[in-house]
């Protein structure tokens, strides 16, 4: 029974289809087969994160109008083996696509593979709501910013209604010393608000950036960085695994932070 | 073969199958601009064949696009002949067009339509009407001969991400085409500029086609059913380059050298 699970924030620039690329890779890594959706008609992104955008042919919006079988659309991913992306169109709007078109991808998809992973263009329109018609899981990417975190309420909600119960949370982007210096929501914050159960949290790190506009997801890397140890946690705890979360504020955690705070009460 | 001094294009992925629909700059045609005598055509697409998704948004996008990249090539106050066809169009949506022409100095004069409602919607509006009765047959648009290209389209714009553009004939583009960016022709496409997005010559089968540049950085270069990727390190230096097809795959060779060995030989 392969899983149906779709990566959304409501807010633009969370870092969305960062998560789903390199998430996708450490399932694969996992032993899984992966195919990764791009559900971003006319904005489309995942395939210069995954460094294939050379490599598209057709994209969805062709295997829909029955110009080529889903099979040439999907393109393979030579550094690991078992993930393949379904490109989005770059030239058409959100609208040329139905929800139902989407669900009947989706589901040709899961015969061949264990996980469907979609990524959701921001906002909540149109091209939300073909990213989530198919899906059976979500999970929400914020960022500790109050802005990302009410777009992501929102969300939920609408989740909700539509009758998607498994949904699980992602911090990115946390700053531990800003946390420390209480410039930042903290994760706790986050989740005050969002009352959804966590899954992992992914700390900011310039090498993500790097890693993006070269093409080369994070988890790939050689020497592993934090944010890749982190999503290398959360596809196991996606996986059923049991896996502890990672003490970010360990550096930061001095004695003498500890008595400040003591003092702050 | 000497002339593949410059570098050398990786070969095909995975030729696109046969089941392709094989005219598929046909299939697709976009909004058109053509010069008749003293008047221009504005042809659109024929609803028939764009279901769906070229939704009138698209279309208006499309034709915003050419109106603006086109504009050197005709005098001011030229007369305007819409080839509306099967297209749905009502007052607004005539007016915006109309506007649209009148921005760049063309005058909406005439429209031409096989629609009752749109004919009334025009002449409305005080354009001067012809309607042509729907043709019942199945074959509803009479076909030209297949192998006859369409006059080149001459566009001095950037192709931005996102623009697709596809022309039934040779194309010319004055200016760049960026990542992201499709053109895609039945015949030639020269790029004056830098060539970054993705080019698809002889779109229809025709594999003598050529796809030319001055600066060739291609994300994906096709011509005929051919694909080929630009290589991983981009060169240092850049010449204006022509990609060709051998029975080997898409080769590039510099357009000095190009000239020498090929055009005196073929063609």
């Amino acid at each position: 029974m392969s899983r149906i699970i779709v990566i959304t924030s409501g807010k633009g620039g969370v870092g969305k289809s960062t998560v789903t690329a390199n998430l996708g890779m450490a399932i694969a890594r996992l032993g899984h087969t992966v195919a990764l959706v791009d559900a971003d008609f006319g904005l489309r992104n995942l395939d210069l994160l995954l460094g294939l955008e050379n490599r598209v042919v057709y994209t969805a919006l062709e295997v829909l109008a029955g110009q080529c079988r889903l099979e040439q659309a999907l393109v393979k991913d030579k550094r690991q083996e078992g993930v393949v992306l379904l490109p989005a169109a770059q030239s058409r709007s959100k609208e040329s696509v139905s929800p139902d078109q989407m669900k009947k991808l989706v589901g040709a998809l899961t015969q061949k593979y264990d996980y469907v992973v979609i990524d959701s263009p921001a906002g909540i329109e149109m091209g939300f709501q073909n990213a989530i018609a198919a899906a059976q899981e979500a999970l929400i990417v914020t960022t500790p910013e109050i802005a990302a975190v009410r777009d992501a309420d929102r969300v939920v909600g609408l989740l909700e209604a539509q009758g998607i119960k498994r949904i699980h949370l992602i911090v990115n982007r946390l700053k531990p010393g800003m946390v420390q210096a209480e410039q930042m929501m903290s994760v706790q914050d986050v989740q005050e608000l969002l009352a959804i159960p966590l899954i992992g949290v992914v700390p900011d790190d310039e090498r993500v950036i790097v890693s993006s506009n070269r093409g080369e997801p994070l988890v790939l890397a050689e020497n592993i960085s934090l944010p890749a140890m982190a999503i290398n946690n959360i596809a196991r705890r996606l996986d059923g695994e049991k896996v502890p979360f990672l003490d970010l504020m360990a550096d930061y955690d001095s004695f003498l932070n500890r008595i400040r705070r003591l003092f702050r009460g | 073969m000497t002339s593949d001094s410059a570098q050398q294009i990786q070969v095909p992925i995975d030729p696109p199958s046969d089941s392709v629909s094989d005219s598929i700059v046909d299939s697709q045609i976009q909004v058109r601009l053509k010069s008749e005598g003293e008047r221009l055509l504005l042809i659109l697409p024929p609803e028939a064949e764009t279901p769906g998704a070229a939704s009138w948004f698209d279309l208006w996008q499309q034709l915003k696009h050419r109106l603006n990249a086109g504009e050197r090539f005709w005098q001011a106050q030229t007369t305007v002949r819409l080839m509306a066809q099967d297209r749905l169009l009502d007052g607004q949506k005539l007016q915006a067009i109309a506007d649209a022409l009148t921005e760049v100095q063309l005058q909406l004069l005439q429209v031409y339509t096989s629609r009752r409602q749109t004919a009334v919607a025009a002449a409305a509006a005080g354009y001067s009407v012809e309607q042509q009765p729907p043709t019942c047959s199945l074959n509803q648009t009479p076909k030209e001969p297949a192998e006859l290209l369409a006059e080149p389209l001459y566009l001095q714009i950037t192709v931005r991400s996102g623009v697709e553009i596809r022309h039934p004939g040779t194309i010319v583009i004055l200016g760049d085409l960026n990542p992201g960016g499709e053109v895609v022709a039945a015949g030639d496409i020269f790029v004056w500029g830098r060539l970054r997005g993705v080019a698809h010559a002889g779109a229809n089968g025709n594999r003598n086609c050529r796809i030319m540049a001055l600066q060739m950085e291609p994300t994906q270069l096709r011509i005929a059913n051919a694909v080929a990727r630009a290589p991983g390190t981009p060169p240092s230096q850049f010449y204006p380059e022509v990609a060709y097809v051998t029975p080997e795959g898409i080769r590039i060779a510099r357009a000095t050298d190009f000239s020498k060995t090929h055009l005196s030989l073929n063609s």
